[in-house]
């Protein structure tokens, strides 16, 4: 497999919050909230800049349209391929944080909580 | 439709046209679902992402033109920037080396078909998507 740039968090973030199931835009910013403990608030032109770039990159689809209260709910999934990149990206970040923490720990429990 | 609504319309009337034809209508519903109960104008932070997104967009190098009829633009695009080199050949054949001015001109609308090109490539030139009838 060709090395890949690691993926921005904002990006990250996206995918993981339709890992849980397909959402419209307003879902997947507070998902994103919630997964990152109020610390990323996505505005709407950063997200839409990602979905276009992910729909492209064949990472995610959509998934259905609702109308509710005259207003466009589109929903959007991850396709499979979006599943496996973001599993590659989960298992980097996992991995680099299980040496980060394990050695804090050999230095004397100096890691913080 | 409330002054927010309309407000929100005027900023995201910064995207490219196919852009905003794509997702215009989805981003407003989010703008308006996040905006607290009576508010009347786009809040800052919201106001500066949009345009910064949008004007990312616009780049040279974006994929995004700012027409509905890319086909059409490809062809005056193309058809320009060779007269323009035409006519700076023309213009040294006679000595007149002011004429490779032109050239930058005739680069930029070749970049610019290079845009619509991408863009036509994409298959993202086709029907609106379903849902928004409104405008």
């Amino acid at each position: 497999m060709s090395k890949r740039r690691p993926m921005q968090e904002a990006t990250f973030l996206i995918l993981t919050a339709l890992a849980g199931g397909s959402q419209h835009g307003y879902g997947i910013i507070n998902d994103v909230e919630q997964i990152s403990k109020r610390r990323v608030r996505l505005r709407a032109g950063t997200l839409y800049t990602a979905l276009e770039r992910l729909q492209n990159d064949g990472l995610i689809e959509i998934d259905r349209e609702e109308i509710v209260d005259s207003r466009l709910r589109r929903y959007y999934k991850l396709t499979p391929t979006g599943g496996q990149r973001l599993a590659e990206e989960a298992g980097r970040i996992h991995s680099h944080a299980k040496v980060a923490m394990s050695r804090l720990e050999r230095k004397g429990k100096a890691a913080p909580a | 439709m409330t002054p927010l609504e309309r407000r929100y319309r005027r900023l995201l009337a910064f995207y490219p046209r196919p852009f905003r034809r794509e997702h215009g209508e989805e981003m407003l519903a989010v703008l308006l679902e996040s905006a607290a109960e009576g508010q009347r104008w786009p809040r800052l932070g919201d106001s500066a992402n949009l345009l910064r997104n949008a004007l990312w967009m616009r780049r040279l190098g974006a994929d995004w033109p700012n027409t509905h009829h890319p086909r059409l633009w490809l062809m005056v695009r193309l058809l320009a920037g060779t007269w323009l080199l035409i006519l700076t050949a023309i213009l040294c054949g006679y000595g007149r080396w002011w004429g490779l001015a032109l050239v930058p001109f005739a680069l930029l609308h070749f970049a610019l078909a290079l845009r619509l090109g991408r863009f036509i490539g994409r298959g993202a030139d086709g029907p609106p998507p379903p849902g928004l009838g409104v405008s």
